[in-house]
This record gives structure tokens, C-alpha cells and sequence, in this order.
């Protein structure tokens, strides 16, 4: 219809420029058109009094407005409107036509795969009529692009599709071939994680319009699929371990669905939830044991649902490394008393976490717990920082901050922030205010900001109750059910004492509250990361009635400091770190690695030799040398390529000279076949976007009959420049007719014909 | 009639108001060696002397004098000075009187029994006190002397850890060790000394530490025996009674609390 009242199509307006063929210039257009619509108003208005008593009002300046336009129509059709383009040269230009040959692509939709859906189009007299005017050059796009010679090639069992990497392909060979246009068929599944912006530049930059045909449902009726899978690389052997799962689901709303996390065969946690909106986005959380030490392989999953279109995208895979290490914990202890005893009986049945402890018995006399060798810590508290920094975590019961030099409490700071440790504070009587801890140093990493004044510390019970952000923390589950464990902290025994701790900093997190006895929740334990490590406030000494009040079979008590001590260790590098940031490669290879070198002070070691000893599946295997990175000192980076599926071990070790600073284990894994079952629905966002940005546009399936005629519209090949004028479309008729017939329909109808 | 029914209760409820008043129920009646209640005696600390109140052999918690009460309050408020200006143990300098039929005495994970050669606790009672000291709780046993009473002790003993043994303790334990270095120990006699001229009472001629272990090998019972370290801290301020004994006595109560505070 367009194309007929119009002449051209549509994509001829947009692409075209606006000229005016005729002599004079554009303004003297303006100037007449000005004129015209002048005269006419003034003849109207001379004769006003002499119009018919049916003109009266605003109608003489509806017949005005008609007459103007009427004649501002005629005068812009003396000055030859016309179209100015650019067109492909016939016979002289390629069409790419790339076809998505990925796995997604064998999705049966509407009774045949959407592989099979593009060829039908390409047979169906698309590939005849692009023939006729170009040279048509075929390519199936998987992670890379390949020239086909017929379409019996397609196979749709590629294992990826990376549309980014197939365009800078198809650019490239623009360099020698004139390619006029590209046509993408595809369903625009992307596993790259989308365009970048550069690949767009590139194809912009050669004016090459890019045509998309998507293929596939835009959105399933009935699916589930996972989208992210938040959880630690690291933990701690035998620790708990919490994994945020996100997914989204269509046709399920208010569906129960059991969620699952395991390793190989073993189910290490199972949750039945109730699903959301359909469309929306759902996270829910899972906590479980990480188990014993050792790299894991951990499956998260939903299990498929009835009816479901795409089963394959309900499984994620995530490795996570239970590293043996036993982190050491230093605690600080001002007086004897009875958290102090039982906190270490709590750890003592930790298997991971060591607690080394000085504690001062007299004014001039310390006991130490847990020392390795005689000589540590003969002499109190650390003052060296190497000595403090052998350490991953601190503990700083009821000893006032005047206890700690002005440097070793530079040093704690240090500690938190530039070591990565973690410093938990208790509360005491000669803990936080009432140890003077406000005008210390150590004010700053706290995170709460204390009350002004002393005499914050009480020796009266008071009741505890979970606070809404320790609903979710690892820190204060200590039963599995999340209802249960709110109830648990409400029926724990009332603590011996408490401290007021003051209002908690922003980016700190309450998770524990205590009942003061005139009913006012205060803050009883906070978290914060502060640098590169974090701290902790827990506002009593009186925990330890958790453990005398309860049945000796309750181990409320050794779980919660087990779980306390073991966050605040957990994240606490050591001298050498190595990362990935792809630990699951989805039918990827490329492995970028990078690691953090530092010396005993832990400042960044800028001559470091690191290399990483890599073994593969199937005894692959091979060193890979890491270099400085240029942007940030003390961080190495590199690269390997993982040539086959499985699972990889990296160890990674960093030398200076002949001495070695440390070492570090890094676990990595390729899986191939499972980025094509994930965001397996037509994008026709990606697509279309694609299309707008280079000039060229999205199409259906159905709509391709006008392709092969609006393609020729290219600034890239070979073209040819072309007018066409404009005065003789049927619409400009039309118009001049409509207007005319307008002013007859109203002068008859107001009776003064 | 009605008249009587009023007085009647108007007493009661006087008594009984007299009675709730007081924050924590006082045993004068039965101090065996009466001491001035100290001015702070009622102050809120992490530590107090918690003295623990038994049934006796053959007499109920009255029988024998009392036994349990064996030189109270003097000796727990005399030795509780000591604890004060020797450690930094925030401590109360009045005791706490705990007994086995109230679940108070999982507030006080130390306790003091004194003449435990006179005690005897049923099952219920052995029940609580297994369960105080596998919990984390701490006993320390104190004066007597002899096979006889050696014997009445195990007897109530066994009822508690029937399969834990009675251990001497070794000189290296840290108890003996966790402030004052503790290996040279002797026999601290109580006030009969000086009417008897002896170090010993009945049989017990040589004074043993010993104690009950639990699994991860942490004392849990300290039992002296053959010494009256109770004694020595009620007669510190005599002039006739020896600094050394009175001195060991200190010490070896000191190291029985910092260790059960820290083990």
C-alpha cells in the first residue's frame, strides 16, 4: 500500500535525502507559499461581510486553512520535490548472506526448526531474487564464521554462536570484496554476552547495512532457566556456603519447583519454592556444606516441569574450591572471663579454624592458648606487622584500645585494610566505649559509630532475636529452615551482659538484635567490609550462657562462633591469589588469568616471577608465564587456552629470585554444548537493534518477499547515485483531490454552495 | 475468726515480701564463721565465689553441721580479696551460695565444695552435676581427709562420672601452671593444727591432686585431698597461721579459677 500511494518504498524515504529540483531556490518556496496563504486570508476577510450567514465564526478560517494548503501543495510541486540515494550497481555487489547454524537453531518452532524455517525462506525464492540482481555469498555462523557452498551444509550443531566475532569476519573481507549488505538469519541467541561496541563501530564505519531475519518464538509459553548462580569460589573445608540462585520462568506462576544443589551424584541441599510473576526475575538462596577439601564440581538445577519447552536450560554448573588451609585467628583477650573460655571451647572443635589467644591474667602477666611455638607471641600483642599479618583473623575482646600503642593500632587498621583480615570486636567492660575505643584509631574500622560517653556495658540479661539483615547470613543460620532459625534466635537463652554499641555505619549490616530491657532493639551484632577485609561488632560477653543454659546435646553455642569465626577468615587472601573471571567456560577455550603478588607486608611485589603450572583432561597439560600488568602494580596476568572439556587445576607460584613468596591453586572448566541452551528465544531485541544501528532492518520470516528490493539500498559496495522524483506519486493526487473534496463537503454542508 | 485470717496473712505476705526483697537469699543462720557482708557485695561481676550447697551423708543439707557451710562466709569472702588484687578477674567479694536442686548453678560455671568427705548426692542431683560439668562447668573439691572420707566422696563421685576415672594430676598440667608455676606443692593443713600439732587429719598423710579429665583431656573436677585449702584462706589473717600455707592456698585457688575460665 505504502509503496503504491508513495511510488517508493519505505526504506527509500528513509535513507533518501529531500531535494528540490526546480530553479529557484528553497526560501522563494517559502516566501510563496507565505504569500499564497496571505492573499487568501485577505480575500476572505475583505469580503466578511459579505459572506453567507452559514460562514460565520471559525468557519471561514477552516475554508482558509484548506485553500492554503491546497495551494502550498501546487506551489512546492512547481519547485520538483525528488529523492536523492544511493543504490547497489546491479551485478557488481555481494550479499553476505550469514545463517545462524547454532544448536538453538534446531529448536522445533511452529512445526519445523527454526535452521530449517531459514532455509525454507532462502529456497522459497529469497536466494532466487537476490541472485538476480547480486552476487550472493553464503556463511554459517557458529563461534566463528564459515563460507558454505550450498545450503545442505547447514547442520545447525554449532556450539555457540558469537554474531560479534562473525560481523568483524564479514568486515574484514570487505576490505577486498564489495559487500553491499549483510542478511543475518538468525535467532539472534548470542553467547558472547552481546555486541560490543566496537564491532558495532567497525560495521558503521564501512556502512554496511546489516538486514536480520529472527527466527524462533519470541518468548516460550512454558520454561524455566537459570540466569546466574551467585556463589564463593573459596570456602573453608566443612563450611557453610551460600549460593543466590536467579532464574525466570514463563508459564509457571505460583508453581512449586524444588531447587538443588550437588556435587556429582550428591545432593548437598534441596529447597521447594513457589514460584513468581511469570517473566519476572526470582533469586532465591541456598545454603549448604561445602564439605570436605578439594576443587567441586557443583550442578545447581530446577527440576524440569511439567510441560516444559526447554529442559536444558535448567541446570548451571559453578566450581567452587574447598581449600584445607586453617586459618589462624589472633584474639585479644583483657581479663579473664567466661566468653573467653567459651569461645575457645567452641573452636577447639573447629577443625579448620585455629584460635591462638593471649589473654591477660594480671596486670603485668599474659597466658597464651594456641600458640605454635613457644616463642609466639612471648612478647603480647604483635608490633611487627609481618607478625600480625601471619594471621587471617582478629579478635578484640574486653581490653581497652589505650592497651595497643598508637602503631599497633595503625597496624590492626592495616590489618583490615590492606592485609584483607577480618577484626571482630566483643563487647566488654573495657570493650568499644567503655574501652575508649571512640577516640582511637581503631573508631574508624568499627562498623558502628560508638555512643558518646562510658558506662555502656551492663551486666543484665537480655534476650537476643534476629535482625532482617542476618535473615540470609551465613553468620546466623544456625538451623537450615529460615522460619525455624528466626524462632531459634528468639528462644535462645538471655545473654549475661550486653553493650550498647552505638547506630550501625551505612554499607554495615545488622543481623542480630538484643532487647534492652526497657524494649528498645539495639544493635548486638553488625558486619562491614572495610578495605580489603571486614569487621564485625558483638555487643555482649555473655554468649556463653548459650552453652551452660542449653542441653549439652545443643550446639547452638559452637556453631554460631564456628560460623562467625570462620566469615571473619574467609576472603582473607594470602600472598599469592589467582582468578579467573570465567571459571565455567560455556563451549568457550579462552582463559584469562590473573594474579595478585604480595610480599609479607603485603605490599605489592613488582618483580615477581609467576608462572602457572596448568593440568587438563585427558593428561593435557602446560605452563603458562603471567606478565605485570601495566594498569595495576603487583598484579600478573596471562592467558590459556583450554583445549578440550573437563576440568582444570592451575597452580599457580610466584618467585622472587630463588625465594618463593607462595602459591595458590586455581580451578577452571570447560564445558561444551550449553551455551546454545540458555536464552534459547528469539532476541529479537539484539536483532533488531543490530539492524537499526547499521542502517538496515529487522524482518520476519514472512515479510522477506520485499528484502531483495529494499536492499539495494547501501552505501556500501558499489552504488550508483539516483533521483527520483516526488510530484508524480499518487499520494500528491490523491491529496490535491481530498482537500478540494473537503472544501465541497464542508461549504455543503454549512449550506453555501 | 476473720480477724485471725487477716493477721494471718498480712504475716505471711510481710515475710514473704522480706524475703523477695533481698537479692539473693542470705545463710546467716548458718555461717559457720561469720564475716562482715562487704559494702560492693551485691556487685554485678563476670566471677563470684559460688560455694555449692549438698546434701550431707546421712543428714540432708542440715545434717552435720551443715557440712557444705564449713567455713563460710569468711574463708570464700577472705580469699575472693585475694582474687581481686592479685588478678584481673572482675570478682565479686561476696560468695554465692548454689545448690544442686536449682538450675542457677549454670550461671556459675566455678564452684567450691568444701568437705566433700560428707556429701551425698542422689541421681537426680549426680545428673545435674554431670551435666553442669560436661557443659563446660568447673568443680573444685576442697577438705577432706583420710580413706573414710575418700571413700564417701567417690561414692557420690561415681554416681556423677561413673566411667570417667579419679586421676592424680601431673605436675606439667597447665592448672598448675596457668599463672603461678605450681610444682612445688606441700601438704596445707587447716586450723587443727594447731590443737593436734599435725599436718594431716585421720589418715590422710600425704596430700593429692587429682581430678576427672573430659574427652578432650580439660579438668572438669579438681579434687584436693588431705589439705584444707578452705582454711587456710579463713586463717590468712592470723597472725600464728603460716604465710606459706596461706600463700599456696591462694595460689592454688587462683590457678583453679583462671584455668576454669580458660579451659
Amino acid at each position: 500500500m505504502f509503496e503504491f500511494l508513495f511510488s517508493h518504498p519505505a526504506a527509500a524515504f528513509q535513507k533518501g535525502e529531500f531535494v528540490l529540483l526546480g530553479p529557484a531556490p528553497w526560501w522563494m518556496l517559502a516566501l510563496s507559499i507565505l504569500a499564497a496563504a496571505a492573499g487568501l486570508g485577505w480575500l476572505i476577510w475583505r469580503r466578511r461581510s459579505a459572506l453567507a450567514a452559514g460562514l460565520k465564526g471559525w468557519r471561514p478560517a477552516a475554508i482558509w486553512a484548506l485553500q492554503a494548503t491546497l495551494a502550498a501543495l501546487l506551489l512546492l510541486l512547481l519547485w520538483q520535490p525528488a529523492l536523492q540515494l544511493s543504490a547497489l550497481k546491479p551485478q557488481q555487489n555481494v550479499i553476505a548472506v550469514v545463517v545462524d547454524d547454532s544448536r538453538s537453531m534446531s529448536i522445533v518452532d511452529g512445526g519445523e526448526t527454526r535452521s530449517a524455517g531459514a532455509v525454507t525462506a532462502l529456497e522459497g525464492g529469497l536466494l532466487g531474487s537476490l541472485s538476480e540482481s547480486f552476487q550472493v555469498r553464503l556463511y554459517r555462523l557458529g563461534d566463528r564464521l564459515e563460507r558454505i557452498n550450498g545450503l545442505d551444509q547447514l547442520t545447525a550443531d554449532r556450539q555457540a554462536t558469537r554474531i560479534g566475532e562473525g560481523l568483524r569476519e564479514v568486515v574484514a573481507e570487505a576490505g577486498s570484496v564489495p559487500i553491499g549488505a549483510v542478511l543475518l538469519m538468525s535467532d539472534g541467541a548470542d553467547n558472547s554476552g552481546g555486541l560490543d561496541l566496537k564491532t558495532l563501530a567497525e560495521v558503521r564505519s564501512r556502512r554496511i547495512p546489516v538486514h536480520t531475519v529472527g527466527f524462533g518464538r519470541e518468548r516460550f509459553e512454558k520454561d524455566v532457566e537459570i540466569s546466574a548462580v551467585e556463589l564463593p569460589d573459596r570456602s573453608l573445608a566443612d563450611s557453610r556456603v551460600a549460593a543466590r540462585v536467579t532464574f525466570r520462568q514463563r508459564g509457571y506462576a505460583g508453581s512449586k519447583a524444588r531447587l538443588t544443589v550437588r556435587d556429582g551424584g550428591r545432593v548437598l541441599v534441596s529447597k521447594d519454592i513457589e514460584l513468581d510473576s511469570d517473566g519476572g526475575q526470582q533469586t532465591e538462596s541456598l545454603l549448604f556444606n561445602a564439605g570436605s577439601a578439594g576443587a567441586k564440581h557443583l550442578l545447581v538445577s530446577i527440576d524440569p516441569l511439567e510441560g516444559e519447552e526447554n529442559p536444558r536450560n535448567n541446570t548451571l554448573s559453578r566450581l567452587i574450591n574447598v581449600e584445607s588451609a586453617k586459618p589462624r585467628v589472633l584474639y585479644l583477650e583483657g581479663e579473664p572471663r567466661w566468653e573467653y573460655k567459651f569461645i575457645r571451647r567452641a573452636m577447639q572443635k573447629d577443625r579448620t579454624v585455629q584460635l591462638t589467644s593471649i589473654l591477660r591474667t594480671t596486670q603485668n602477666k599474659i597466658y597464651r592458648q594456641g600458640v605454635a611455638s613457644p616463642d609466639e607471641l612471648k612478647d603480647g600483642f604483635p608490633s611487627d606487622l609481618k607478625e600480625l599479618f601471619a594471621y587471617e583473623g582478629l579478635i578484640l575482646g574486653s581490653v581497652e584500645a589505650g592497651y595497643l600503642t598508637p602503631s599497633q593500632q595503625q597496624a590492626v587498621m592495616e590489618f583490615v585494610d590492606r592485609r584483607g583480615g577480618g577484626v571482630l570486636f566483643l563487647g566488654g567492660r573495657a570493650a568499644l566505649a567503655d574501652g575508649g575505643y571512640k577516640a582511637s584509631l581503631l573508631a574508624e574500622i568499627l562498623p558502628v559509630t560508638l555512643p558518646e560517653g562510658k558506662a555502656t556495658f551492663r551486666r543484665d540479661r537480655v534476650g537476643v532475636r534476629l535482625a532482617a539483615g542476618g535473615r540470609d547470613s551465613l553468620i546466623t543460620r544456625l538451623v537450615e529452615n529460615p522460619e525455624a532459625n528466626e524462632k531459634r534466635w528468639s528462644d535462645l537463652p538471655q545473654l549475661a551482659d550486653y553493650e550498647e554499641a552505638g547506630s550501625p555505619k551505612p554499607g554495615a549490616m545488622v543481623l542480630a538484635e538484643l532487647m534492652s530491657p526497657n524494649g528498645r532493639p539495639m544493635p548486638l551484632l553488625v558486619t562491614q567490609n572495610f578495605g580489603h577485609g571486614r569487621t564485625a561488632v558483638f555487643a555482649t560477653g555473655g554468649s556463653w550462657r548459650w552453652q551452660m543454659q542449653q542441653d549439652l546435646a545443643d550446639q547452638t553455642h559452637e556453631v554460631f562462633w564456628q560460623q562467625l569465626l570462620r566469615w571473619l577468615v574467609t576472603g582473607t587472601p594470602g600472598q599469592v591469589l589467582s582468578s579467573t573471571p570465567r571459571q565455567v567456560l560455556a563451549d568457550e577455550s579462552r582463559v584469562p588469568l590473573a594474579v595478585r603478588v604480595r610480599d609479607k607486608n603485603f605490599m605489592p611485589v613488582l618483580d615477581a616471577r609467576v608462572e602457572a603450572k596448568i593440568m587438563g583432561p585427558a593428561g593435557a597439560s602446560g605452563v603458562a608465564e603471567l606478565s605485570p600488568d601495566p594498569k595495576e602494580p603487583g598484579i600478573y596476568i596471562g592467558e590459556w587456552q583450554a583445549g578440550n572439556a573437563g576440568g582444570f587445576v592451575a597452580e599457580v607460584v610466584a618467585r622472587r629470585g630463588e625465594e618463593e613468596i607462595g602459591r595458590d591453586v586455581l580451578n577452571f572448566r570447560r564445558e561444551d554444548g550449553v551455551a546454545e541452551n540458555f536464552r534459547a528465544e528469539q532476541n529479537r531485541e539484539l536483532l533488531g537493534n543490530l539492524a537499526s544501528q547499521t542502517g538496515g532492518r529487522y524482518w520476519k520470516p514472512d515479510e522477506l518477499a520485499r528484502l531483495p528490493k529494499e536492499i539495494t539500498y547501501s552505501e556500501a559496495g558499489i552504488t550508483v547515485r539516483e533521483t527520483r522524483d516526488l510530484w508524480n506519486m499518487p499520494a500528491v493526487f490523491l491529496a490535491l483531490i481530498l482537500l478540494k473534496a473537503a472544501e465541497w463537503f464542508l461549504r455543503r454542508r454549512w449550506g453555501v454552495v | 475468726m476473720r480477724f485471725r485470717l487477716f493477721w494471718l496473712l498480712a504475716f505471711v505476705s510481710v515475710s514473704l515480701s522480706l524475703l523477695l526483697a533481698q537479692r539473693r537469699p542470705r545463710f546467716e543462720m548458718l555461717e559457720d564463721n561469720p564475716s562482715p557482708f562487704p559494702a560492693d557485695g551485691n556487685e554485678k561481676t563476670e566471677f563470684a565465689f559460688a560455694r555449692l550447697m549438698y546434701p550431707s551423708f546421712s543428714g540432708g543439707y542440715w545434717g552435720w553441721q551443715g557440712a557444705w557451710a564449713t567455713d563460710y562466709p569468711k574463708a570464700d569472702r577472705q580469699f575472693m580479696q585475694g582474687v581481686r588484687r592479685l588478678t584481673r578477674i572482675h570478682a565479686r567479694s561476696a560468695e554465692e551460695v548454689v545448690d544442686l536442686e536449682s538450675d542457677k548453678i549454670f550461671d556459675w560455671p566455678w564452684i567450691y565444695a568444701v568437705e566433700v568427705g560428707h556429701w551425698e548426692l542422689n541421681d537426680k542431683q549426680a545428673a545435674k552435676l554431670r551435666e553442669y560439668l560436661l557443659r563446660g562447668g568447673f568443680l573444685m573439691t576442697d577438705d577432706f581427709h583420710g580413706t573414710i572420707e575418700w571413700d564417701v566422696f567417690l561414692a557420690s563421685l561415681q554416681r556423677v562420672f561413673p566411667d570417667r576415672p579419679v586421676e592424680d594430676i601431673p605436675n606439667e598440667d597447665e592448672i598448675f601452671h596457668v599463672l603461678y608455676d605450681l610444682d612445688e606443692r606441700f601438704q596445707v593443713p587447716g586450723i587443727r593444727y594447731f590443737y593436734s600439732g599435725r599436718t594431716y587429719e585421720q589418715d590422710g598423710i600425704e596430700a593429692r591432686w587429682r581430678g576427672v579429665y573430659d574427652d578432650d583431656r580439660r579438668l572438669m573436677v579438681a579434687i584436693c585431698h588431705n589439705m584444707d585449702l578452705g582454711d587456710a584462706w579463713e586463717w590468712a589473717d592470723l597472725p600464728r597461721y603460716p604465710e606459706r600455707w596461706a600463700s599456696l592456698a591462694y595460689r592454688i585457688g587462683i590457678n583453679y579459677i583462671i584455668y576454669a575460665m580458660t579451659h
